[in-house]
């Protein structure tokens, strides 16, 4: 119980109140074709978010005073979507029907199903008049600032129950791009700088990775050969070890320690035409799968 | 009034003969099904492209089939087996599996080893945002041509990822003209590499590149999806498969999921994705003029995507030192046609010099090409969706 307390808990931020209207004279009906004053809830998440069993209440010390009860299907809000509640003081009507009545100047709260966590809280303003509303300027923003909030008339600012606060028509981001990169070439500067750096900061990462990969694998080679790496010399050595001059140490070497025995003295080099690189090996091919 | 049994038959007859293809099929209907066994001819008798356009033929078939409307068979038809199966598409979670084949599939010793031919990648991406700019002076708004511009990624599974999420009624479109495209990069990248270089440059010898060790291979895809993926998000879906992919591939404890990641799966993937896209161009949103908008601008993505890849290795070749130098003619291979267009850079390499192979070299670029397509879709959806 505690572990899915505890989910809930995480799961339910983001919800918020989102607009409240108190006294309803010409506005929305109910189910029962009545008019009272109501709560839209706002889910800000990307997912659709199941509420019940949070609390609505307009008394802090109460803060159990409306469950939102189990096992209506209606209480998963889908992303970043209202659902409305009427404050008529009669739950008996239905789920969305809280056991309380609101006035202006109290203050609403959601509690999470902990009884103690406050989701969200609003202050509806003592002076708010009859058919308003008291609505987030931007659903879901703001926290719980009552700056977030502004009275809505129903002119230039719309009461706006189940739905958005803002009605967007057109795509705003598009739209500015429209006016103001008509010939794209902003986009254009900006979208090559982006790819452009991401790509450059790879290659960057991984000139420094090779450049570090290969002096550990230097360092390691100094170790296994018992040389102190601080010798610079050394490592040099160490480090261009190629063919030809471990062919020519092994002849001084031979000379020095004259180490003859019966040969024909004839060394013959050949050149191989086709040294091997893993670049022309077919083991290195695009599809095979490398195996440890 | 009871009826006879020869008007029930009639009666019967005639519902069953409006339900035929003969009954419904309109003009447009032929053109489409001609579209389809065009792509099919193209595939089987031509070998262009033959695992994409050979699904994707036969999907311009199938739903382009007559029917009458209701019939619960069609692919827009809600709860449809065609329209479960298009869920892939339209919401875009076929493309990312592809990508995860191709992390799985692909070999990025080339690029690591020559951090710098991921510029080469970046640099070719230019095609995209050139075409966004030639769509725009067409008339198209913003997020169409964002859309349809990504046909210069020549990128199948990016371009139809974008366009679902920015101009989803010209998603078919867009797919059917990228990958017509991705099959005609033999044809259509040559004359350009030839175009921009001198003689002398394309018999430049590159360098073969250091041996890159296995901690390397590993660290590259976790390196290269934190880099990315904390610039563009947006891109995370695909290039978080594709990386995840590689890892897979190069780890060496998970053999037998890379295996099936870049076999079984990429192919499952491939023909559902192929067969619905061809199945989503019907008549009503393929034949109309802005299809021919979007072939045009494929076309000078493609044209302009590859002249800049060869253009940006010109370029930078003025900064590299003179034994360091390379040949502009693995530029082209910036395109993420993988490995179609690297194989071209060695094609056209060996024409000047038959000891000069590039396939190699030019597999750096291709595959960063891979990287810095989804990193443009990625930016693209930021910036328009």
């Amino acid at each position: 119980m505690a572990v899915s307390t505890a989910a809930f808990a995480q799961g339910r931020k983001g919800l918020y109140i989102n607009e409240v209207m108190v006294q309803n004279d010409s506005s929305v009906v109910d189910d029962y074709g009545l008019h009272h004053s109501w709560i839209e809830l706002y889910n800000s998440t990307h997912a659709s978010m199941e509420i019940s069993s949070v609390y609505l209440t307009n008394d802090s010390t109460k803060p159990t005073l409306y469950p939102v009860p189990l096992g209506d299907v209606n209480t998963e809000i889908p992303a970043l979507q209202h659902v409305l509640f009427w404050a008529d003081g009669e739950p008996n009507k239905g789920t969305f029907h809280v056991s309380f009545k609101i006035k202006p100047g109290e203050t609403l709260y959601i509690f999470d199903s902990d009884q103690k966590t406050i989701l969200d809280k609003v202050t509806i303003p003592a002076d708010l008049a009859a058919n308003t509303t008291f609505a987030r300027k931007a659903d879901g923003q703001g926290g719980m600032s009552q700056d977030a909030w502004e009275v809505r008339d129903g002119g230039d600012k719309y009461i706006t129950p189940s739905s958005n606060n803002i009605i967007v028509d057109t795509n705003t981001k598009v739209e500015s791009f429209r006016i103001l990169d008509k010939n794209g070439i902003v986009l254009t500067l900006m979208a090559m700088a982006i790819v452009f750096t991401a790509l450059l900061v790879l290659s960057l990462c991984f000139y420094a990775i090779s450049k570090v990969g290969s002096l550990v694998s230097l360092l390691n080679k100094m170790r296994s050969h018992g040389v102190d790496p601080k010798t610079i010399a050394e490592t040099e050595n160490l480090a261009h070890d190629s063919g030809e001059e471990i062919a020519a140490i092994v002849m001084a070497l031979h000379e020095h320690l004259n180490a003859h025995d019966q040969e024909n003295t004839i060394l013959t080099i050949n050149k191989v035409k086709k040294a091997y690189s893993p670049w022309s090996s077919k083991i290195y091919g695009l599809r095979e799968i490398p195996r440890r | 009034m009871e009826q006879s049994l020869s008007e029930f038959m009639a009666g019967n007859l005639e519902t069953f003969w409006h339900m035929t293809g003969f009954y419904n099929a309109t003009w447009e209907h032929f053109v489409m099904l001609a579209v389809g066994v065009f792509f099919l001819w193209l595939a089987i008798k031509k070998n262009f492209e033959p695992m994409l356009l050979v699904p994707i033929g036969f999907g311009i078939l199938i739903g382009n089939i007559p029917f009458s409307a209701g019939m619960e068979v069609g692919i827009y038809e809600e709860g449809t087996v065609l329209n479960i199966l298009y869920n892939g598409v339209s919401a875009g979670w076929y493309p990312p599996l592809v990508f995860l084949g191709i992390g799985a599939m692909t070999d990025f010793t080339a690029l690591i080893a020559n951090p710098k031919l991921m510029l080469v990648g970046a640099a070719a991406q230019f095609g995209i945002f050139g075409a966004y700019m030639v769509a725009l002076a067409l008339g198209f708004a913003p997020d169409q041509a964002g859309a349809i511009a990504i046909i210069g990624g020549a990128d199948g599974p990016t371009a139809i990822f974008v366009s679902s999420k920015l101009a989803p009624n010209l998603m078919g479109a867009i797919a059917v003209s990228a990958y017509s495209y991705m099959a005609l990069v033999p044809v259509i990248q040559p004359p350009l590499m030839r175009l921009f270089t001198t003689k002398k440059e394309r018999l430049i010898k590159m360098k073969p590149a250091r041996a890159v060790s296995q901690n390397e291979k590993i660290i590259f895809p976790i390196v290269g999806l934190l880099l990315t993926c904390f610039v563009v998000p947006t891109a995370l879906p695909l290039l978080g498969m594709l990386f995840f992919g590689n890892l897979l591939r190069e780890c060496g404890v998970t053999t037998r999921l890379a295996k099936t990641a870049s076999n079984a799966l990429t192919d499952i993937v491939t023909i559902l994705l192929g067969m619905t896209v061809g199945a989503s161009t019907q008549a009503s949103e393929f034949l109309t003029i802005e299809t021919i908008g979007i072939f045009f601008l494929g076309f000078m993505a493609f044209i302009i995507a590859s002249s800049s890849g060869v253009l940006f290795v010109k370029l930078f070749n003025l900064v590299l030192p003179k034994d360091k130098k390379l040949n502009p003619l693995i530029g082209n291979a910036g395109v993420s046609a993988v490995p179609m267009s690297a194989r071209i850079s060695n094609n056209v390499g060996l024409e000047y010099d038959p000891s000069n192979y590039l396939l190699m070299h030019a597999m750096g670029p291709n595959v960063a090409g891979v990287i810095g397509s989804a990193t443009a879709a990625g930016v693209l959806l930021a910036f328009l969706g």
